[in-house]
């Protein structure tokens, strides 16, 4: 599975150009009429939006099976060497696929979860917006054509995390509302959801912007796959590597949410639903991760043996491994559907970010690892998410909550949650197993390469990650506290879930038929023993989980309010922020009170004439700046004239 | 060429036409303009028409255009013919609001209006500085005296001290322009063969202070916040940067006073940028917000012209990015005053898209381009960061205080957006906005967003480049 050299390849421009704008395009309609009227013809022009995203999902699996491996090529900005490139390998055409059919699927959920709303053409589109985003980061080889798309997850998901901009519903809330800890308020409403996202991204995407000019500035090219990387690390040497990965990074840290840039997607739980299931599946969170893996499998860090670029793959292990384990905890103590979930989604790209920066010593197939992972976590995320969306729609209520009446009542619910917790868990022979005893096998070997901590912090994180989805599982839909259910409708969403949940019976045929090349590698690795126990202590993690789901104690209470790590969001860098403003508010009053009232008055005081100035007078005015210029005119032509 | 005067028919005709009328009239003689200079752009078309010969040392007087006029030019006119379509219903309102007869005011407004737009326009198509400066006057004068009769607040002591301000600026360029000649011997910029470390700091000082740099400009904000909103919709995304172009201008003739001091005028615009950027913070009205971020953002011109040819192209996007941003979220801040009856203080707005989800979703694509989001800062951005590797290397201070330059913007853009239109919604009445103080800002917002892909973005980029040589 060598990447040769990517050919130069010829396609109709028209399809790529349907695959971003046929969703854009087609949520224009709703978007512009909805300000105006919000009738039930209005209402319905949702379902061309969602034929807009169908349209991607068919291109995206069109590129899929018919386009060949390659690079596609189209004029942009010519005259600098920077132009529209798409590529189309292992990585993009699986993703492109997988993000075409989770957007659209997750549309056609939401158009009977959202068809009450009020706000659907501002919904649309930036719904549709986000997918062709993704879609953009998905296919791009050129670095700033990438950055197009990465801008506009970035503005969408600020769009969609602050849906609900009135703050006026409770439901849409994170955190218990009116609730303090010491300077701390532990709720947020959608806008400041909304705020917290896009202040966190925009923290990472301007040093990732820098990065993306240098990289152009010193080699001429931002094309990732033909951007001469060895060469340019050796130019710049270890420091320049290191600053220049590192701002490259902060863009994938800050979207992927690592620490301590995680607060944003705790919070990013204001939106609605069918925005989280989107948001933690395909897209946003998952392009972080996906970006590190694109550039990685053309950096092939393997074959560079740089101090530089070593730092650097070891601190994106350590930060994934760190951020895996805190997100899993937090998973873990969590009250709130969708928080759990959320943190559970942290807990998992830190994984992806590990696994791929493994590949500094294990080679390519640790990236594949990653990208098998993220596929799998896509498909069982967006479920659940679909799942908790469809519960707080019937329960009205946002927290973990259900008895045996709830898993009577949505049986079809709860067996789809049942089988993509234990597929998501890794409990064999299940999809998650087979990748995640690869996951093993890569950090297993790191133990020779680096220490047995990754392979440690694997194990730890696997343990308690199969205890929180039990936990979920559990409090949902058998031992939580008695919950009132208004059941109505639901078909549609119950059909987009189950689609969604199938999807992981695919890849587990894809796994066992052996259809992809990475299967059989899978297959090996799942049937090795130390794989086996850590399935089995999956297994048992899980049956744990479900028995005791409830567990009060110190170290709980800490995680349930995420370890504090919002007083740097809320708190410190606000306090900073708001110190550095007063000072300069009282800089400027001070420079304005100098020059417009204390030298005007000053002169005032000295001269009566120079009052008069102030009078108004226009004409009187007009005539003091003519002479002023005629008298400094005459002294310029005396001094020019010597 | 010849183009660039339609406009001039405007001036003379528009104070004749009534209501409506008028605004359209207007608009169309910019809208052609704003073709022809486009088209001229795209074409690479260069062109210089002998006026007259003038005594030494003013030299020969000429018109010149070539790709950074167009550039400069194509905005200006596209700014102008739109804010010219939203005067009409903004300033009818204002003139109810003032208690004047509209009809007569309007022929008043509109040979005003036209006349400071038109010497925009023409500014950037002088070929000597004479000329360059008369033209800078002229829409000094005009400005001034929109400020002083249709003004806000204290409009006449705010008016005095515009002028006052911008009279300093330009008789110190003036200063500049006057050395230059007598080194020279000539104004004609063709002609000029260097620039005196003296004169440029004439030139330089004088344009800082219209720019406005840090320390000048605290008369910004009072200028800006109190002009009836259609003229600071021309001010503040046209008129400041103005100074840009003039300091380009001397550039591309001597680059040496830029090069000696590169790291003091580097450290300058940082702190310029950063300074505005954290008052805006502090602001409580919703103009004098503006303001303050467009001291910030010409910031960024200060920062962009000391990182070399990349820089320079950072520049001329950055007057576009601006202009286009500015103007949406000025009419938009307008928009509030008109519809609410003079509503500008933040601390009574908060989920304002409720009531006017049109302006408000315009004044996100306004936000959307002062902080570099899917719109032509975007690439503006890219050159300035291309600039500053070319020219400082990976150094981390420099990359770090640029990168907070960058980040700030986008932070007060989408916490200013949360405090007005997002949050608890207010009892205000849902309005019916007028069509003209709406569309205006979704044309321009289209624009610049356009100008991120082909076929724009490939003739902008091309033009720029070819005519500067190659970054």
């Amino acid at each position: 599975m060598e990447t040769a050299a990517l050919m130069e390849l010829e396609l109709n421009p028209g399809i790529w150009l349907m695959l971003f704008f046929a969703p854009i395009l087609a949520s224009f309609p709703i978007a512009f009429i909805w300000p105006k009227r919000q009738d039930s013809f209005a209402r319905k022009l949702s379902i061309l939006s969602v034929l807009g995203l169908f349209v991607s999902f068919l291109i995206t699996v069109f590129i899929l099976f018919r386009v060949e491996e390659g690079r596609y090529v189209y004029p942009w900005l010519p005259s600098i060497g920077i132009n529209f490139v798409f590529v189309v390998d292992y990585l993009s055409k699986y993703m492109g696929a997988l993000t075409g059919f989770i957007a659209f699927t997750i549309g056609v959920y939401g158009l009977e979860y959202m068809k009450d709303d009020y706000r659907l053409g501002w919904y649309w589109f930036f719904f549709n917006l986000f997918t062709a985003s993704m879609l953009l980061v998905v296919y791009s080889d050129n670095l700033l054509m990438l950055l197009i798309g990465w801008e506009g997850l970035g503005i969408a998901s600020w769009g969609l995390i602050g849906h609900w901009f009135r703050d006026d519903d409770e439901l849409s809330y994170v955190g218990v509302i009116d609730r303090k800890m010491g300077p701390l308020k532990m709720f947020w409403s959608p806008s400041t959801g909304g705020w917290r996202a896009i202040s966190t991204i925009r923290v990472g995407d301007m040093p990732m912007f820098l990065a993306v000019a240098a990289i152009f500035a010193l080699t001429g090219t931002l094309d990732i796959s033909r951007i001469p990387w060895a060469e340019l690390f050796e130019n710049i040497g270890m420091a320049g590597t290191v600053i220049l990965l590192f701002a490259f990074l902060m863009g994938p840290f800050t979207k992927s949410a690592q620490l301590p840039f995680s607060e944003w997607l705790m919070t990013a739980m204001t939106g609605p639903t069918t925005v989280s299931a989107l948001l933690h599946s395909a897209t946003m969170v998952a392009a972080g991760t996906y970006l590190f893996m694109r550039v990685s499998w053309y950096i092939k860090p393997w074959e560079i043996q740089l101090a530089g670029v070593e730092i650097i793959y070891i601190l994106v292990l350590s930060l994934g491994l760190i951020s895996s384990l805190y997100g899993a905890s937090v998973a873990l103590a969590s009250r709130e559907r969708k928080v759990l979930l959320a943190a559970s989604t942290m807990s998992s790209l830190g994984l992806m970010f590990a696994s791929s920066a493994a590949s500094f010593w294990i080679g390519e197939f640790a990236i594949v690892v990653a990208f098998w992972y993220l596929i799998t976590h896509a498909f069982a995320k967006a479920t659940l998410f679909l799942v908790a969306g469809h519960i707080i729609h019937e329960t009205h209520d946002r927290f973990l909550g259900g008895d045996r009446e709830v898993f009577s009542k949505m049986k079809l619910t709860a067996l789809v949650t049942l089988f993509a917790t234990i597929t998501l868990a890794g409990i064999p022979p299940l999809t998650a197993y087979w990748v995640k005893s690869a996951m093993d096998e890569v950090m297993e070997k790191l133990v020779h390469e680096v220490n047995i901590l990754p392979f440690a912090f694997l194990v730890t994180i696997s343990v308690i990650y199969s205890a929180f989805l039990a936990k979920f599982f559990a409090l949902n839909f058998w031992k939580g506290r008695h919950v009132h259910l208004h059941l109505h409708g639901g078909g549609v969403m119950k059909t987009a879930y189950t689609a969604m949940v199938s999807m992981l019976l695919v890849l587990l045929a894809v796994i066992y038929l052996g259809i992809d090349h990475a299967a059989e590698e899978f297959i090996k690795a799942g049937t090795v023993e130390v794989s086996f126990m850590v399935g089995i202590l999956v297994l048992v993690a899980y049956v744990a989980g479900f028995i005791k789901p409830e567990h009060e104690n110190f170290i709980g209470k800490i995680l349930y309010d995420r370890v504090y790590v919002m007083l740097l969001n809320d708190y410190l860098i606000p306090k900073i922020g708001w110190a550095i403003a007063w000072i300069v508010d009282i800089f400027n009053r001070f420079l304005d009170f100098t020059a417009h009232t204390f030298i005007p008055a000053l002169f005032g005081g000295i001269s009566v004439s120079i009052r008069a100035v102030q009078s108004g007078s226009l004409e009187r005015y007009a005539k003091i700046v003519v002479s002023f210029v005629l008298a400094i005119l005459f002294i310029v032509s005396i001094v020019g004239w010597f | 060429m010849y183009a660039v005067f339609i406009p001039a028919i405007a001036i003379i005709m528009a104070p004749f036409i009534r209501g409506r009328a008028a605004a359209y009239f207007s608009a169309l003689t910019f809208v052609v303009s704003f073709f022809a200079i486009l088209y001229a752009f795209v074409t690479k078309a260069e062109y210089m028409v002998d006026l007259f010969t003038a005594f030494e040392p003013v030299g020969r007087i000429y018109l010149l255009g070539d790709t950074v006029s167009h550039a400069f030019g194509f905005t200006i006119a596209l700014v102008s013919a739109m804010v010219a379509l939203y005067s009409y219903p903004y300033m009818k309102h204002r003139f109810e609001e003032m208690e004047l007869n509209p009809s007569t005011e309007f022929k008043k407004y509109w040979f005003l209006y036209n006349l400071y737009a038109a010497s925009m326009l023409w500014l950037v198509y002088a070929g000597n500085l004479i000329l360059l400066y008369v033209f800078l006057e002229i829409s000094l004068i005009a400005s001034f005296l929109l400020i002083y009769y249709y003004g806000y607040g204290n409009r006449v002591w705010v008016g005095l001290l515009y002028f006052v301000w911008t009279n300093i600026a330009g008789v110190l360029a003036l200063v500049g322009f006057l050395m230059i000649g007598f080194e020279n011997k000539t104004l004609a910029l063709d002609s000029i063969a260097s620039v005196s470390m003296l004169a440029w700091l004439f030139v330089f000082i004088g344009m800082v202070v219209k720019l406005p740099g840090l320390g000048p400009h605290v008369w910004l904000p009072w200028a800006h916040a109190e002009a009836p909103t259609p003229v600071s919709a021309l001010l503040s995304p046209l008129t400041v940067g103005l100074a840009a172009y003039i300091l380009l201008r001397i550039y591309l003739i001597d680059q040496s006073f830029i090069e000696v001091y590169r790291s003091e005028i580097f450290l300058y615009g940082i702190l310029t940028s950063v300074v505005a950027g954290f008052a805006v913070f502090k602001q409580k009205d919703h103009k004098r917000l503006l303001a303050y971020s467009t001291v910030s953002q010409m910031g960024y011109i200060l920062i962009a012209f000391t990182l070399g040819t990349a820089g320079i192209v950072g520049v001329i996007i950055q007057y576009i990015s601006h202009a286009f941003g500015k103007s949406i979220l000025f009419m938009s801040a307008g928009a509030i005053i008109a519809v609410y009856h003079g509503l500008r203080d933040l601390d009574r707005m908060s989920g304002m898209h409720e009531q006017i989800p049109t302006i408000a979703n315009a004044a996100l694509i306004g936000f959307m381009n002062l902080s570099g989001i899917l719109a032509i800062g975007m690439i503006g951005e890219f050159f300035i960061l291309k600039g500053l590797v070319d020219t400082f290397g990976l150094s981390l201070d420099a990359i770090l205080l640029v990168v907070f330059v960058f980040i700030i913007s986008g932070l007060y853009s989408f916490y200013t957006m949360k405090r007005i239109y997002y949050g608890r919604v207010r009892d205000y009445e849902k309005a019916k906005v007028n069509r003209l103080l709406d569309t205006p800002l979704y044309i321009i917002g289209a624009i610049s967003i356009l100008f991120i892909l082909p076929p724009l973005a490939t003739w902008f980029v091309d033009a720029v480049i070819s005519f500067l040589g190659g970054v």
